[in-house]
């Protein structure tokens, strides 16, 4: 085959090409990936914990907990043992962060949204609940928008318009982003995760079965 | 049989260049839509510091779409092979050690990927497609002369 000149400048014009969609892919990479410190937080939030969304900060142990709604194994985990660790919550018996994970796509970004606004009004735990007893077959299914969610406050007695506008404006959908890179620092690698005092929990055993669950907050101090 | 091979050689590393070169495209532009997803993926392995496997579940995804696209255009395929050939056997050694472990990893190639119920690993088809994989980099590094290249 003969070679020219030609041949030689389409050849080095594709890898030059190819290196900078490589390059610029990379860069964007690594700026969406970044937090955003202008990004609007929720009330509950700090930045020291992980952007997580905090109950009872002045109590101990501390309990993390990463979850994504629309992951059936977080909901299976909400149903085993949410009851449980709500009545922690509800006594005081642990400061516990809510890390709601977005890997999933929009409308578990749209869900953080929502549990976000429905912690400013001081109903984060029943949201929480809503959103997993609500959540629906398949990721991304179309069901979940901002209209589902602001009817679904109403269903667990939020009503004010600060919440409703909070959802429709998707007022905490950057803060994801934060939840996401300060996971993602956390090596928090697939959901549920628990972490009692910052070490997690066993995911083979101590997850589907309550009185494990029970034993294992015990061991880290939940009286 | 020398010139029986000469002959094939040209479609053969053809071949090689378009599923090699296809599935680093499919698997790269799989995984660039969600880099949440690909990063834990990457720490689920449990193999590197949580830096730099961040690092790494951001940049490998384009890396393997621009390997990709060079395979299957025919350009560097000398090269490309190589850099192929050596990604999946990191791959292989990364998968080997989470099945070693004892860890229920999605292996996270296509997407996808993090902790799986211990019933739903596939670590030996994953090993083996990455051998037949690294197999195609490493005859594409030796015989890189093939059809409908831009390499000439």
């Amino acid at each position: 085959m003969a070679s020219n000149s030609g041949d030689k400048g389409t050849r080095n014009l594709v890898i030059a090409m190819v290196v900078f969609i490589v390059a610029v892919g990379v860069i964007f990479s690594f700026i969406s990936s970044r937090s955003d410190s202008t990004a609007a937080i929720p009330a509950a939030v700090s930045e020291s914990d992980g952007y997580g969304i905090v109950l009872n900060p002045t109590s101990t142990p501390t309990i993390d907990v990463y979850i994504d709604y629309q992951c059936p194994a977080c909901r299976v985990f909400e149903i085993i043992n949410g009851g449980y660790l709500n009545e922690v919550i509800a006594q005081k018996k642990a400061k516990v962060v809510y890390h709601p994970m977005t890997f999933i796509g929009p409308e578990s970004i749209l869900a953080a949204n929502a549990a976000a606004c429905a912690a400013d009004e001081g109903e984060f735990v029943d949201m929480n609940l809503a959103l997993f007893q609500n959540q629906p077959q398949g990721e991304n299914s179309g069901k979940w928008q901002s209209e589902y969610f602001v009817a679904l406050g109403k269903s667990i007695g939020i009503n004010s318009n600060t919440f409703e506008q909070c959802v429709n404006d998707g007022k905490y959908v950057n803060w994801t982003g934060n939840v996401a890179a300060a996971s993602a620092k956390a090596d928090v690698n697939g959901t549920p995760t628990i972490k009692i005092n910052g070490k997690a929990l066993d995911r083979n055993t101590e997850y589907g079965d309550l009185g494990k669950f029970r034993a294992a907050l015990a061991a880290g101090g939940v009286k | 049989m020398r010139a029986k091979f000469d002959t094939y050689q040209p479609w053969i590393t053809l071949l090689a260049r378009l599923i090699l070169g296809g599935v680093l495209l499919v698997a790269g532009a799989l995984k660039v839509g969600n880099l949440q997803k690909s990063a834990m993926a990457v720490r689920a392995y449990e193999l590197l510091p949580t830096a730099i496997a961040n690092f790494l579940g951001y940049v490998l995804p384009w890396l393997e779409i621009g390997l990709g696209l060079l395979l299957i255009l025919g350009v560097a395929v000398s090269i490309s092979g190589l850099f192929g050939a050596i990604i999946m056997f990191a791959f292989i050694i990364a998968i080997a050690q989470a099945w070693a472990r004892g860890l229920s990893i999605d292996c996270g190639c296509f997407g996808g990927g993090g902790p799986v119920d211990p019933s739903q690993t596939k670590y030996l088809s994953e090993i083996i497609r990455d051998i037949g994989l690294l197999g195609l980099g490493i005859f594409l590094y030796y015989f890189p002369k093939g059809r409908f290249a831009l390499d000439k």
